[in-house]
């Protein structure tokens, strides 16, 4: 990129050296001078609404004989763009007054509600009021009055009299979020936010509305009145609700969560957040959490103690070890887990037992670590940035909802089409939400099952269009058989779409390839097809484009990373590779099994013909979200033992033998991995419901303890520094080291030489 | 005493609202010679003309013109502003019902000279009668070949559209009327220097030429007859002819087209002489300020009416005799104000209402001394702080009124009533 120019200008008499361009708004910022404003937000839209006129200020530009010449009337900051020779005044008594008398207007028709309004204490029109506003009104007429509070969906109530029509809400809507569900009706000072005919405020985003509104207009239904903002803690976290790895404040009162606020994240979720993450923390509060561990008695369960639980389960287990082996044992779970307890899990299983059957994933095709991702880019799922995203030239979405599945990428591709322009394409078997958030994308409607010949047919259309020399025979090989008139015909998709689509992949084109592909048997091939594809376009190597397999659950990248895998060791070194098994039994002092063991599929096959002596389940409800279901309520019917570690007793915990109440995320600290390989830290905010609910951490230290084998643990920290020595991955992932933005590990080929490194040292 | 017709010079023809008979008239006459000049020696024409524009602001036509960049890697557009909303002006609808081909002509010569290839009417939802006119012209045109492709053999494309309003006086605006023509919600936009101008980036973010209905129906007389010629009438500074609509208290009302720099006085006296005693003449719309009777000898002259402390605007010119209660009359403007404010920026939409609901109080007899002066404040509070000329045309109007009729104002607080009206008649 090329270096921004800059310019000279003058703020309030300091001269200043900003960016060509820049709001001066933000340049204000710069030498800590504070301008007012509520319309304003730098990341709404393609440029500013300016239509609050709080932040108003002089200007004028400076002639060539040194003098000034003033602009007649005062002008907006957030949209005044810095040129030479600019000249701002921002407190001059003209401006006082403008700002006294905009607030003086937005107050006349405010109804003066602040005692009992959610804004109350952490509100802009009151804190601007203070700072810049008249202490009276002179308006003695009637106010406005409009219905008062009325939901207008599960998770927002409007309060239009309040509204100071800065249209926050409405832009985010249009230009972010690209639902357009809230538009103002009417015109004048008549004007009012509404939904279309007063339908349902159905987006997926609305949560973000409440926040952006700067004052108590749009609040929400889970937090209204049930705290003011002074009487709250807020603690540093990380949204559990899918892979993207939102950053959120957790807002907290003794013993419960209040409520959740998006966190500045520019790497990541930018501030914004989906309804899922910002409304779908409350089972955190629910009374209904385990408080105690449970042993079965006959058709019941008995609150327990843990001693008597440990004991029931490691005699279990040791039980099973003597009579059947260790791989009668094995666990299912991890995705939900930490960094540092899916490590420790993984350890409990290799090392305290000594068996490899362990996995947490739970589709039906299971991309592992080894796949075609890993020995060509180098990483395992995702290659480009979530926020290089933005950056791609073309966007490409194959098989996801990504509205609902994967909402802070989506953010990202809108981002990439609206603000800069990208091309989209969409290949989906239905209509999904996705494609009308964008204006036209190229629509791939193939049949479903059809997507590897759909994308060995983009494939042939790609490559007979570069020039001949070029092509790589082998791969030319492997797709010419997949004629666009073939590919029309198997897929339904029409030749003159193929044909677009394909025109439109060149380099800067990123893929996002989502949850709907994994249901199908040939997904193994469809991956290796997109590769090719990725390689072909010359997206390979490329910041802004790349191959991104995205990921379903908050750590299942986590969870992979440290080896909760049958085959994979921490760091994706299979279970046959003897160095690597060297280097962990060296780190772990003790020696590993050396054969691959159950996929979680297998595990469960073999646990429904009666053959497993005990299932560990952790944190995943298999009965229900398993994709055969009906395999694993078998599985759990038939297997000799089962445990259950979970915040709930799920449908997975009534067929448990032993149920472990574990610790939520709010109430334990440790790092998850998002879909971009990005590890980041969530803090403790919340003390546990009861004393006898642990973090999973505690439970598998100590279980490893009534094992026999210990595995001493002192914290999740120390835990981090032992997962950097064994996946050198994460080696620079201190605790207290860590960036706010949190690191995002680099390909493994640095990953092998840092390896080698660590195994000389050792 | 008389007219000086140039827009209206055809205007009584039979039938010159068609095409043939236009053509007689020397009906795109000016198209052609258009077409064998060179585009910037069109733009000189204009720019020789002093031709300024007469939607309002007086902005000199030709700047405009030259400022659309002279290559086409973008679409360019002319966007002819018809939306006639302000009150007390009909000039527009004239120019429009009876000599419809003079403004398309114009509006060729625009997109000839600005590399248009498309042209917008925007014009006002209620003119459904000029549009009908309009529409029917446009298409006479296209079939004999003066729109659409090849224009009559040059090689030159012009593509005409007629878009009709949905009822909205800040659509006259001209980057309201981008966002309304777009499908927008008609509410203004960044302007300079905030944001491009319109003639480097207006309608979808391309080069966009934007003149009023008389503005452009002025062209084809200059084309023709030279931007000398037209120089030669009006004012060093306000050249050529202007048409203004005189309403009110006078016995002839109607459009009057009279050369730039005439007296107000002899207008009065062309529109048949005031109905009783002159109290005051609003010479722009309802957005100027007032000019009370004692100032009224004045030239109608874009310079000459600043210095009298009011506009030419669009040349709606209203006339009130003493029979008109001041008060009423402006809580008459506030109220269509208030009602027409889009409601995007906080002074105008706020402001107006507050105004509006302090002159009702007044009128309902419930009117404080101090009031007058928190209507000033509140004056001060909305000019100059709005995104467009709509807030500023709200304040203006009622400052003026106070500066010159405060008595009024006084008096109506104290009695109850106007000072122009009977205790009797009041009561009744």
């Amino acid at each position: 990129m090329a270096e921004q120019e800059l310019v000279t200008i003058e703020i309030n008499g300091i001269e200043l050296q900003v960016p060509k361009g820049e709001m001066i708004i933000e340049s204000a910022k710069r030498v800590g001078v504070d301008i007012p404003f509520f319309c304003y937000h730098p990341r709404l839209g393609k440029g500013q609404a300016a239509n609050c006129r709080m932040c108003l200020v002089e200007a004028g530009t400076k002639q060539p004989d040194g003098s000034v010449r003033m602009m007649p009337k005062p002008q907006t900051s957030c949209s005044l763009p810095a040129s030479q020779g600019l000249v701002v005044y921002t407190d001059t008594v003209a401006i006082q007054k403008a700002r006294r008398g905009i607030l003086e207007f937005l107050l006349i028709n405010h109804p003066l509600d602040c005692p009992v309004c959610d804004r109350g204490g952490e509100c802009p029109l009151q804190n601007n009021t203070l700072f810049y506003g008249p202490g009276v009104t002179r308006y003695v007429e009637d106010k406005r009055h409009l219905p008062k509070a009325f939901p207008i969906s599960d998770y927002v109530v409007l309060d239009r009299e309040r509204c100071i029509h800065c249209a926050r809400c409405t832009r985010f809507s249009q230009e972010i979020s690209g639902d357009a569900q809230l538009e103002f009706l009417k015109r004048g000072a008549d004007m009012m936010v509404s939904t279309f005919q007063d339908t349902e405020f159905t987006s997926c985003f609305s949560g973000n509305t409440i926040e952006l509104c700067p004052v108590g207009a749009l609040t929400s239904r889970r937090y209204r009145f049930r705290a003011r903002p002074w009487d709250m803690k807020s603690q540093k976290s990380v949204c559990t609700r899918c892979s993207n790895g939102c950053n959120i404040w957790l807002d907290y009162r003794p013993k419960r969560l209040v409520r959740v606020l998006g966190r500045e994240n520019e790497a990541v979720n930018e501030e914004w957040t989906c309804d899922r993450g910002k409304f779908g923390h409350e089972y955190i509060n629910s009374d209904r959490r385990l408080l105690s561990p449970l042993v079965r008695q006959g058709e019941k369960f008995v609150t327990a103690s843990w001693a008597e639980a440990y004991q029931v389960i490691a005699s279990r287990i040791q039980q099973a070890v003597r009579a059947h082996g260790a791989d009668s044992v094995g666990a299912i779970g991890g995705a939900h887990l930490s960094n540092e307890e899916a490590y420790l899990l993984q350890k409990l299983m290799r090392v305290a037992i000594g068996t490899n059957n362990l996995d947490h994933r739970l589709e039906r095709n299971q991309l592992a670590g080894g796949d075609t991702l890993l020995t060509r880019f180098g990483v395992p799922f995702t290659q480009t940035a979530i926020a290089d995203i933005e950056r791609a030239k073309t966007v490409f979405i194959i098989g996801s909802e990504l509205v609902d599945e994967q909402p802070i990428v989506f953010l990202r591709a809108r981002k990439a089409w609206y603000r800069f322009g990208a091309k989209v394409i969409i290949a989906y078997p239905e209509v999904t939400e996705t494609e009308l958030r964008f204006d036209e994308p190229v629509v791939l409607r193939y049949r479903e099952g059809t997507e590897p010949v759909l994308v060995a047919g983009l494939l042939h259309l790609v490559l007979s269009s570069a020039e001949a020399g070029s092509r790589a025979d082998a791969v030319w090989n492997s797709v010419s058989v997949y004629t666009p008139e073939r590919v029309a015909e198997e897929t339904g998709v029409s030749l003159d779409a193929l044909r677009e689509a394909a025109s439109l992949l060149g380099e800067g084109t990123v893929f996002l390839c989502g949850g709907r592909v994994r249901n199908h048997a040939e997904y193994p091939t469809l991956v290796r097809t997109l590769c090719r594809l990725v390689e072909v376009t010359g997206n390979a190597g490329r910041a802004n484009g790349g191959l991104n397999i995205l990921l379903p659950e908050v750590n299942s990248h986590g969870a992979a990373d440290m080896g909760v895998l049958p085959d994979m060791l921490p760091g994706y070194a299979p279970v046959g590779d003897v160095g690597a098994r060297q280097h962990l039994e060296r780190l772990w002092n003790v020696s590993l099994p050396a054969q691959p063991g159950l996929s979680s599929q297998a595990m469960l096959e073999r646990a429904a013909q009666g053959q497993m002596q005990v299932l560990y389940i952790v944190a995943e409800d298999i009965a229900q979200k398993y994709h055969d279901p009906a395999l694993a309520q078998r599985a759990l019917e038939n297997a000799g033992f089962v445990v259950v570690q979970d915040l709930f007793l799920t449908e997975t915990a009534q067929y448990a033998d032993v149920v472990l109440p574990a610790a939520s995320v709010a109430e334990k600290e440790g790092t998850f991995t998002n879909t971009e390989r990005r590890v980041q830290r969530f803090w403790e905010a919340l003390d546990s419901p009861s004393p006898d609910v642990k973090p999973d951490l505690n439970i598998f230290a100590e279980l490893a303890v009534y094992l026999g084998k210990p595995i001493p643990v002192f914290s999740a920290e120390q835990v981090m520094e032992e997962i950097g020595k064994a996946f050198p991955a994460y080696a620079d992932c201190h605790y207290d080291q860590m960036p706010p933005e949190g690191i995002r590990w680099q390909a493994l080929t640095r990953v092998a030489e840092s390896r080698e490194k660590a195994t000389q040292l050792t | 005493m008389a007219e000086l017709r140039v827009l209206f010079k055809d205007i009584d023809i039979p039938g010159i609202d068609t095409l043939d008979v236009c053509e007689q008239n020397g009906g795109y006459s000016a198209l052609k010679k258009a077409l064998g000049m060179t585009r910037q020696q069109v733009i000189d024409e204009v720019k020789a003309s002093g031709l300024r524009g007469r939607g309002g602001a007086g902005f000199p036509a030709w700047i405009k013109w030259n400022g659309i960049p002279k290559d086409e890697s973008q679409p360019h557009y002319v966007l002819c502003n018809a939306d006639e909303g302000e009150p007390g002006t009909f000039k527009d609808r004239e120019l429009m019902m009876r000599h419809p081909h003079q403004l398309i002509e114009g509006m060729v010569i625009a997109g000839y000279a600005t590399l248009a290839k498309v042209g917008y009417i925007y014009i006002r939802g209620e003119y459904t009668e000029p549009a009908r006119v309009l529409r029917r012209a446009i298409d006479e045109a296209y079939r004999a070949g003066y729109l659409g492709k090849n224009i009559l053999g040059s090689g030159v494309d012009f593509d005409l559209y007629l878009h009709m309003g949905a009822g909205s006086y800040e659509c006259g605006e001209e980057s309201a009327m981008m966002s309304s023509l777009m499908g927008e919600r008609g509410q203004p936009r960044l302007k300079f220097p905030h944001a491009p101008l319109p003639t480097i980036a207006g309608l979808w973010d391309c080069p966009t030429l934007i003149n009023n209905v008389e503005t452009l129906s002025c062209v084809p007389s200059i084309i023709r007859n030279g931007g000398a010629w037209y120089a030669s009438m009006g004012t060093e500074k306000s050249t050529g002819t202007k048409i203004f609509s005189v309403s009110g208290h006078v016995n002839k009302p109607g459009n009057y087209e009279v050369e730039m720099g005439t007296p107000l006085m002899e207008l009065l006296e062309l529109a048949g002489g005031v109905k009783g005693k002159l109290k005051a003449v609003i010479p722009g719309g309802s957005s100027v300020p007032i000019l009370p009777a004692e100032k009224c000898d004045v030239n109608l002259d874009y310079e000459s009416l600043q210095a009298a402390g009011t506009m030419l605007g669009s040349g709606g010119f209203m006339v009130l005799n003493d029979t008109v209660c001041i008060v009423r009359f402006m809580r008459r403007t506030a109220a269509f104000y208030a009602h027409e404010s889009c409601g995007k920026c906080t002074p105008c939409r706020e402001g107006t209402r507050w105004m509006l609901k302090i002159f009702d109080r007044i009128l309902a007899g419930g009117g404080r001394q101090e009031d007058i002066d928190l209507l000033l404040e509140i004056c001060d509070q909305i000019d100059g702080r709005s995104y467009c000329g709509l807030g500023d045309a709200a304040a203006w109007p009622i400052r003026a009124s106070i500066k010159h009729y405060r008595h009024e104002y006084e008096y109506f607080i104290e009695h109850g009533y106007s000072v122009v009206e009977s205790k009797e008649a009041v009561t009744v």
